[in-house]
């Protein structure tokens, strides 16, 4: 088919519950972009001028939907005050924790809430967001998750041990944290106004890989909560929702947080692959957009033809949510994906994901 | 206070991860006379193949392994001076590292654990290891086993020229992987030996592989 709507246009129709020309396709590209157009991909994470041009025409040049952004899995460390390395020797990927900022039981007391304006990547994130919204993008920032965040910040077997011997210690930490993150969430709206600003959450520490629910009602929900009304109570309209790895058993928990928001604004959910996109529509179908969650890996090694089935499958899934899809994938893609292979979420969605 | 409730209280105070209570449990063997070494394996390593399959099934998690294995650690802290060297089989030695570009250890940290806890001798060479470095430790150490992690799909690139590496030169070292965005399938498209989806799987498609290969 011939694409009757840009990329702006056909999302714009999703999120607003009409039907586009054909499903969006959003690829969760970041490092990918800067292989595109030939810059490292430490730079995506430290020069925002770069990040945003490498992320705007590597869009354009496949025709899918998404805007730039920032952001990162081990956000947290350099923002308290830590130190994180980026991804400029070969095999690297993406920003990583070399200090935590918390190293001892008496350093959570010490920790103290950083001033949004200057915190570590905010910056960063911040002038992405001008750029974007100067051209009329979403202003994307960050607001989760606590416990990726506390993990980054203490170091992860030491925010797991603490759990378990010394939990007053892991909700001082996540108060700390979710203060942050209320504070970056002002910060935004007040930069740019709550209608031109995208929220974005996600972490991979929440994941039943590592905690059990019951865990994940003590030591994230509460603080998710907190976070997510007062970013929502701020007029935020749009919340990408991004549980990381296989949360299944964590899916009561995210389906309450939003009866307990009362269903407000649209949240835009992107589970890992793990979760099958029918569980997803069940719990949040009738209100909320889901993002499709192809295999990220596959994208490395799947030939051309391998991808555009799983791309198709997920578009036949998925197009049954009553509240609109995304093809997308469930988590980053790969900086090393085989470049056609993301051109095949392009071509599924036109192939096999048509409205008209 | 009988050898059999020492043996038990060493293997329940490991599962609930309590420190002081598997210390008094170890200080009671030794004053009992029991076997050190039979105190580990019969006590702590029996608490942790008991953690092992919760975690299988989904009824512990991640910081209730970790803290058990504080617990096992302390124990065989105590008893480790009183093992009798006659009594100490050679363990099957497995090298284990996350590869170059990731930096996500918690994993590997976990099977090091249940490896350690069902007897292996663990060559940890820590995270975002060179290629080169996995191929050396191999053939230093004449390892059974090179067992490679990785959590990001970008570094996890690394693995098949690692096998590829040991293949040529370690041909008789069983190569297995793991990690967050790993599977059988591409473990297979890799050409590793073996891949296990968690730390407690390690161990029991380790143990099959040895036997496979004939050196279990």
């Amino acid at each position: 088919m011939i694409d009757r709507m840009k990329p702006g246009e056909r999302l714009a129709a999703v999120l607003m519950g009409q039907k586009p020309d054909r499903v969006p396709v959003i690829p969760f590209i970041l490092g990918f972009a800067a292989k595109i157009v030939g810059v490292p991909i430490g730079d995506l994470y430290t020069d925002p001028k770069k990040s945003f041009r490498a992320q705007l025409l590597c869009a354009e040049m496949y025709g899918y939907d998404s805007s730039p952004m920032y952001g990162y899995a081990s956000f947290g460390a350099w923002e308290f005050g830590g130190k994180v390395g980026f991804p400029y020797e070969p095999g690297q990927s993406a920003p990583y924790v070399i200090e935590e900022p918390v190293k001892s039981e008496e350093d959570v007391d010490k920790l103290e809430v950083p001033d949004p304006k200057t915190a570590g990547s905010i910056p960063i994130m911040m002038e992405i967001a001008r750029q974007c919204y100067a051209i009329g993008l979403p202003a994307v920032f960050q607001c989760g998750e606590v416990l990726t965040t506390a993990a980054n910040i203490a170091g992860p077997e030491r925010l797991l041990v603490w759990m378990k011997r010394k939990p007053e210690l892991v909700h001082k930490l996540n108060k700390k944290i979710e203060e942050f993150f209320v504070a970056c969430a002002e910060y935004f709206v007040s930069t740019f106004g709550a209608d031109k600003c995208m929220a974005f959450g996600g972490g991979p520490v929440e994941s039943n890989k590592l905690i059990s629910p019951n865990q994940f009602g003590e030591f994230v929900y509460p603080y998710m909560l907190r976070v997510h009304r007062k970013v929502l109570e701020m007029g935020v309209q749009i919340i990408l929702e991004h549980p990381c790895a296989d949360q299944n058993k964590n899916l009561p928990w995210y389906r309450k947080l939003r009866e307990e928001c009362g269903w407000k604004g649209k949240y835009i959910w992107v589970f890992g692959p793990e979760t099958p996109l029918e569980n997803q529509i069940s719990l949040f179908g009738d209100h909320d957009v889901i993002m499709g969650n192809v295999d990220p890996p596959s994208f490395q090694f799947k030939s051309f033809e391998e991808i555009l089935l799983l791309c198709k499958d997920n578009i036949e899934r998925g197009m049954k949510n009553p509240s609109g899809y995304i093809l997308g994938v469930g988590c980053e893609m790969p900086p090393n994906a085989i470049p056609i292979n993301v051109y095949a979420m392009i071509k599924a969605s036109r192939e096999y994901g048509s409205y008209i | 206070m009988g050898k059999k409730e020492i043996l038990e209280g060493l293997r329940d105070a490991t599962v609930e991860g309590d420190v002081d209570k598997v210390v008094s449990f170890a200080k009671k063997a030794i004053a009992e006379g029991i076997d050190a070494y039979e105190a580990i394996m019969e006590g702590c390593a029996a608490g942790m193949n008991i953690v092992s399959e919760k975690y299988e099934k989904g009824e512990m998690f991640v910081p209730e392994i970790l803290c058990s294995a504080e617990a096992m650690y302390a124990a065989i802290g105590v008893l480790k001076p009183y093992l009798k060297a006659e009594r100490v089989e050679t363990p099957k030695k497995i090298v284990l590292g996350v590869v170059r570009g990731d930096i996500h250890d918690i994993g590997k940290n976990l099977v090091k654990i249940m490896m350690e806890a069902a007897g292996f001798q663990v060559i940890d060479l820590g995270r975002d290891v060179p290629n080169e470095q996995f191929v050396e430790a191999v053939m230093r150490e004449q390892a059974d086993i090179c067992g490679m992690s990785a959590l990001m799909t970008t570094s996890m690139i690394a693995m098949p020229e690692i096998i590829s590496e040991l293949k040529k030169k370690a041909p008789k070292t069983i190569t297995m992987v793991g990690g967050g965005p790993l599977s059988e399938e591409l473990a297979r498209a890799y050409g590793a030996d073996g891949y296990a989806k968690d730390a407690a799987a390690a161990v029991r498609v380790a143990k099959e592989l040895l036997i496979k290969r004939g050196g279990a």
